[in-house]
């Protein structure tokens, strides 16, 4: 028999029992669309995992941090800039020999070093404080991030643009932040003003007194029972407020997966204005039990390669002058190792409903050849050989896996997309950015129609065998 | 064995295992038939007339024994080989008719040329003109269920004779039908071996229409040859 008949024959058997061949192709279909989900899901996280990565070139970062005790190594701006002169000044004039001999010290002279290595664009200090954002009547509590003008090109605009340059009092705001503020046109908050309040430390005798104060009516209240009416207990702290102006210039996108290195805040400003500013690092409990003046150089400091391939040469020679590192592109090995183990584990749960499918179409195959056993001795009666006979079936079968890969599929992609929809409806809502959990790469296209085919081949072995293995001479005696 | 022979046998013998039972169905039959003869082939329920004709159509193989056709032994046939055999050497027609009742008249004459890897259009043109010379082309639609019985066996006939086979193996063509219908059936039987040369087999209960239309005539009984007439 021609290819072109035996998919003809296929068509017409099957189409004789339209109810059966449905059911069988459904149960292939959900089978393909369950495995199809999963692949596509592993492929998507991958897929976002690795295109934000490479959209925004992490694998060429570095981020260095001291090795020593973190007492040492946290810093305010202002502090270093007041400090400049009493620590750091002598270190500005830099030399390799002196900085190996010196405790290491993240500050502007290790910047200026580091930017002076080959295939390094820039580095910055990482540096983030706490604030509360007061705008259009309402306040949230963010982080801010002091990040310098030239490494504003890493994010992605929805409104505005970034500031132009390190001294001006302007910030930028992402969209999360804006939605939690239930502000959904981003155009209308460019140029408007917003009021950055600050933490910090405040042992002025009014506030000790203040303080004492509190303490005695909690003792009071305590012995006797009853609720303090004097207030909160910020203001028994030793802090105070600082509240500060700034002009919004941009929106930008919120990072997805928490902002990989080394944009990870909701609110980003120029370190001029953040100099200026009085404020609490707090990025470390330590820095509570600092006393004034100590606090030397910054906790971390991001470098930008031109090139992954940078990275291993540079990496040593910061950690040479006795600095720790971490760069992303160290983990891609292992990344791609939690992959590899998380693509399995989708493709063995798809594969439970492939399984079911597949005994589907062998007891529909087993019953089609019952039913169709006085066919089988008349085909072989007037000259189908066992090979026909069997060709005959497996069409049949690939027939049923074909359609059962295509209609997988699109039913996998519309769960998929539904999926996606109601997870990001909820992700959205919470001031994430929209993220396309699953990818259907033209391959898992192909492959699952294929592997559908193959499936259903596979399961039509033992039916076809057995078909070609009808007696035609008793075939012909059935009624 | 006798090479002016077209079909021929030498102690062809089937037995049939059941269990630890054996049935012999066929014992030492030995038979020599002429290209363009027309054999009839009589005997009781059970004496083997059957099984000769599954043996020589290909679709059963001897116990022991050889079967001879046009100077080869199909007997030593492997099952690809057999296959081709049936496909283009015999032609086989039934009692039941065996005809696939989801098939119109007109696929049920083109399914032999499936195998033969014939095209689509020469199959129906090749159906239709089968058809014709059994004189159903006007029921070629039709399915089985909307034919008679002997408009059926016409159809097995047409079915049997689509891929120009030279031997026409009939068993027991008239056992369901009506007298005046047999008579037509083995009349067109007769037609196609007289006219087209066509060596026919024909088993049957009805001795009187072997022995109207057939050369020879075998007699079985219990799986041997008991009689054999010269009309």
């Amino acid at each position: 028999m021609k290819i072109s008949d035996y998919i003809e024959q296929s068509f017409a058997n099957l189409w004789k029992k339209k109810l059966r061949t449905f059911l069988t192709t459904f149960g292939v279909v959900i089978g393909i669309g369950a495995l199809v989900s999963m692949i596509s899901f592993g492929k998507g996280v991958q897929k976002n995992v690795t295109d934000e990565f490479n959209k925004l070139e992490l694998f060429n970062y570095i981020s260095v941090s001291t090795s020593s005790s973190p007492r040492e190594n946290h810093a305010d701006p202002d502090q270093q800039t007041s400090a400049e002169d009493e620590y750091l000044a002598p270190a500005l004039v830099f030399d390799k020999k002196t900085r190996e001999s010196e405790s290491n010290i993240l500050d502007d002279t290790f910047i200026q070093e580091v930017t002076s290595l080959k295939g390094v664009e820039y580095a910055f200090p990482e540096i983030r404080f706490p604030a509360m954002i007061r705008f259009k009547g309402k306040e949230e509590f963010s982080l801010i991030q002091v990040l310098p003008a030239y490494v504003t090109d890493l994010m992605e605009l929805r409104a505005g643009e970034a500031y132009a340059s390190n001294d001006t009092n302007s910030l930028i705001i992402s969209d999360s932040m804006l939605r939690r503020m239930r502000i959904k046109n981003y155009e209308e908050v460019i140029g408007q003003q917003v009021e950055l309040s600050t933490l910090t430390l405040d042992f002025s005798i009014f506030n000790l007194v203040n303080i004492a104060s509190g303490i005695s009516h909690a003792a009071h209240f305590f012995i006797r029972g009853g609720k303090d009416p004097n207030g909160t207990r910020a203001e028994r702290l030793p802090f105070s407020t600082r509240s500060y102006t700034f002009t919004i210039v941009g929106v930008a996108e919120r990072m997805g997966f928490g902002g990989a290195l080394p944009l990870r805040s909701d609110v980003y400003v120029p370190p001029g204005p953040s100099q200026r500013m009085e404020k609490l690092l707090l990025t470390s409990i330590w820095d509570f039990f600092q006393p004034p003046g100590k606090i030397q150089g910054y906790s971390s400091v991001s470098v930008k390669l031109s090139s992954a391939k940078y990275v291993e040469p540079v990496k040593k020679k910061i950690q040479d002058w006795g600095f720790k590192t971490f760069a992303l592109i160290d983990q891609l090995e292992e990344m791609k190792k939690a992959f590899i183990f998380m693509d399995m584990f989708l493709f063995a749960v798809g594969m439970i409903a492939i399984v079911v499918a597949s005994l589907g179409i062998i007891n529909t195959m087993v019953m089609s050849i019952l039913e169709r056993y006085k066919e089988i001795g008349i085909a072989k009666a007037v000259g189908a050989s066992d090979r026909d006979v069997k060709k005959i079936f497996f069409f049949e079968t690939g027939v049923i896996g074909f359609f059962g890969g295509i209609f997988g599929l699109i039913l996998g992609w519309m769960v998929s997309m539904l999926i996606n929809l109601i997870i990001n409806s909820f992700a959205t809502r919470q001031g994430a950015p929209y993220v396309n959990y699953f990818s259907f790469p033209w391959w898992l296209c192909l492959g699952a129609i294929g592997f559908s085919i193959f499936v259903s081949l596979a399961a039509g072995i033992y039916p076809t065998i057995r078909a070609a293995r009808v007696d035609p001479v008793i075939a012909l005696r059935h009624d | 064995m006798d090479s002016t022979n077209f079909i021929e046998t030498e102690d062809l013998t089937k037995i049939y295992s059941m269990g630890r039972i054996e049935v012999v169905a066929l014992k030492d039959v030995n038979l020599s038939v002429k290209q363009g003869e027309f054999l009839g082939v009589t005997g009781p329920s059970g004496s083997g007339k059957s099984t000769l004709m599954n043996l020589l159509g290909g679709l059963d193989t001897p116990s022991d024994g050889r079967i001879k056709v046009e100077g080869k032994f199909i007997s030593d046939l492997n099952k690809e080989e057999l296959a081709l055999y049936r496909r283009y050497q015999v032609g086989m027609i039934f009692q039941s008719f065996n005809i696939i009742s989801s098939y119109t008249a007109l696929e049920n004459v083109a399914f032999p040329l499936l195998f033969a890897e014939v095209a689509k259009k020469e199959r129906n043109s090749r159906s239709e003109q089968m058809l014709t010379k059994v004189g159903l082309h006007h029921r070629k639609e039709h399915l089985p269920s909307e034919l008679s019985g002997g408009e059926q066996q016409r159809v097995a006939i047409a079915r049997a004779l689509i891929n120009q086979p030279k031997i026409l193996l009939a068993d027991e063509p008239t056992g369901n039908l009506d007298s005046k219908t047999s008579r037509q059936i083995v009349q067109t039987l007769s037609d196609l071996n007289k006219n087209q040369g066509l060596t026919v087999i024909m088993i049957s209960h009805e001795e009187s229409l072997l022995a109207e239309f057939a050369d020879n005539i075998i007699r079985l009984f219990d799986g041997r040859v008991v009689g054999q007439e010269n009309q």
